[in-house]
């Protein structure tokens, strides 16, 4: 291929951002998602409780 | 909500405001944004011996010489619009794209003889694009020469990518 | 006048009844695997295609295989603006929560893309044309897209109160996208040493149908994968913002009743 440093530099540039665009938003996605769900689940049962209560 | 309906009239005329300034300004600034002249605006308005410009055109066929001297080439080529042309003096090495019939832009003066000596040569290419076969098959059909301007058309070159490398797989010996 | 508020409204509505936040994370969850795994397969498959199958070009021999990347990368800074300009004005007009999120994570994905753009640019230029940068036209207008990134993301973050951030940045993207008619026309208009467009609405390609269909699978899979990230990123961001008004009100519940407003974007709606 002519121009090979020129290519390889683009597209590696290409690929990398997407990658790290795409793994971080993944990570993100899935720690919001636990952290929700860990506070969700015991305000519900917290409520629950507090109407079975009396 | 005529709160919101009024928010959108706003919104609006400011965007349209704001187009209109912009518009205005570009249109007055258009001379200053241009990358580059061509050969006749420069003869029709010659700008100061010292000044930089960049001239832009197409490279005439048959033009082009190039002497050595040392390490560096010295080139000497004419550049056209189609009504117009100047003369360009480069001393240093062309960019691969360089060739008769391609689009160049010049960066440099005009000396007092009216010929243009150019520090930089930069090429611009069009925004056709073509496999090898392609321009060969054209070339060999002489439906298009690359020295005298653009290739024709892409709708009337596409049909002939098959054919072009069909024709390569049967006669290899065209091949390198 | 008169036809005017019944716009306004209907427009709102649509939004409001499609775009709430809860009914976005449902929804979102439902369409991601379908904009995540295309965008893998198509940019895979057209990655492939443009750098081993397609053909060189004639005279720029290999170096056009750049334009598999570029073009798209291209593509994406105009069209993310397009897409932060219209949050801009769901934000300005309607106040809606959802714009506003969807402003904050449009902003770095957009300014990646466009450095993409700028540096695959460059890198083609630099054995093409014989330099990295010229301050034409296409190039300089661009250049100014990555800067309305830029201080869109400064400007969004830029306030303690995050909703006068949402104001202030929803001007910003709107003055803004004055700037994509000139990137667009540019080529026309003026001059410039970067080539017209070989992709319009009004001609064929001039480009040969070998290249164009590579082109067009990587434009289609980056598309996807833009879109895929930013569907992750904002379903991210309605749940952490979740998780900020949850913590809020279970704050407000044990200590005192009234600091239970700060964190407020009007998402609390959306855990109730």
């Amino acid at each position: 291929m002519t121009h090979l440093p020129y290519i390889v530099a683009a597209y590696g540039m290409t690929i990398g951002l997407a990658v790290i665009l795409g793994t971080g938003a993944a990570l993100r996605l899935r720690r919001a998602r636990a952290r929700l769900a860990a506070i969700e689940r015991p305000s519900r049962a917290e409520r629950a409780g507090g109407v079975s209560a009396p | 909500m005529t709160r919101k309906s009024r928010r959108l009239w706003l919104v609006g005329g400011c965007l349209i405001g704001l187009g209109t300034a912009t518009a205005l300004t570009l249109s007055a600034f258009s001379s200053n944004i241009v990358f580059f002249m061509a050969p006749s605006q420069v003869h029709a308005h010659p700008p100061a011996a010292d000044r930089t410009i960049r001239l832009g055109g197409m490279v005439v066929a048959g033009s082009v010489r190039q002497q050595k001297n040392g390490d560096t080439p010295t080139n000497q080529f004419d550049v056209t619009d189609g009504q117009d042309a100047v003369t360009v003096h480069y001393e240093g090495i062309l960019p691969d794209l360089f060739r008769e019939g391609q689009s160049v832009v010049a960066i440099g003066s005009v000396l007092a003889d009216g010929s243009f000596r150019a520090s930089e040569v930069l090429a611009k290419h069009d925004e056709t694009y073509m496999p090898k076969e392609v321009a060969e098959a054209l070339r060999r059909s002489g439906k298009w020469d690359p020295r005298y301007g653009k290739p024709p058309d892409a709708a009337s070159w596409n049909s002939m990518t098959k054919t072009a490398t069909s024709q390569d797989k049967a006669a290899p010996q065209h091949g390198s | 006048m008169n036809a005017t508020p019944s716009l306004a409204a209907r427009t709102g509505t649509f939004f409001h009844r499609y775009a709430n936040p809860g009914r976005f994370l449902r929804l979102g969850a439902r369409l991601q695997p379908w904009l995540t795994w295309p965008a893998i397969g198509l940019s895979v498959a057209g990655i492939v295609w443009g750098l081993f199958l397609s053909p060189a070009d004639w005279q720029q021999g290999d170096s056009v295989r750049i334009m598999y990347v570029h073009v798209p990368a291209a593509w994406l800074a105009s069209s993310g603006y397009m897409g932060l300009a219209v949050c801009s004005l769901l934000s300005l007009v309607w106040r809606h929560p959802l714009a506003d999120l969807a402003a904050v994570e449009i902003g770095p994905v957009g300014a990646s893309v466009t450095a993409i753009c700028l540096a695959t640019g460059s890198l083609w230029g630099k054995p093409m044309w014989g330099t990295w940068w010229v301050w034409d036209a296409r190039l300089t207008s661009v250049l100014v897209l990555f800067f309305l990134y830029l201080g869109h993301i400064a400007l969004i973050r830029a306030f303690d109160e995050p909703q006068r951030g949402y104001r202030a940045a929803a001007i910003l993207g709107l003055a803004g996208a004055v700037d994509l008619p000139i990137i667009k026309f540019s080529v026309q208009w003026w001059n410039t040493l970067h080539q017209p467009d070989s992709i319009t609405l009004t001609a064929a390609p001039t480009m040969s149908t070998d290249m164009l269909w590579p082109l067009l699978v990587c434009t289609i899979g980056f598309t996807f994968g833009f879109a895929a990230i930013l569907v992750a990123r904002l379903r991210a961001a309605v749940m952490e913002s979740r998780v900020r008004t949850a913590l809020a009100m279970r704050r407000g519940r044990t200590e005192t009743q009234d600091d239970a407003q700060d964190s407020g974007p009007d998402l609390s709606g959306a855990v109730a």
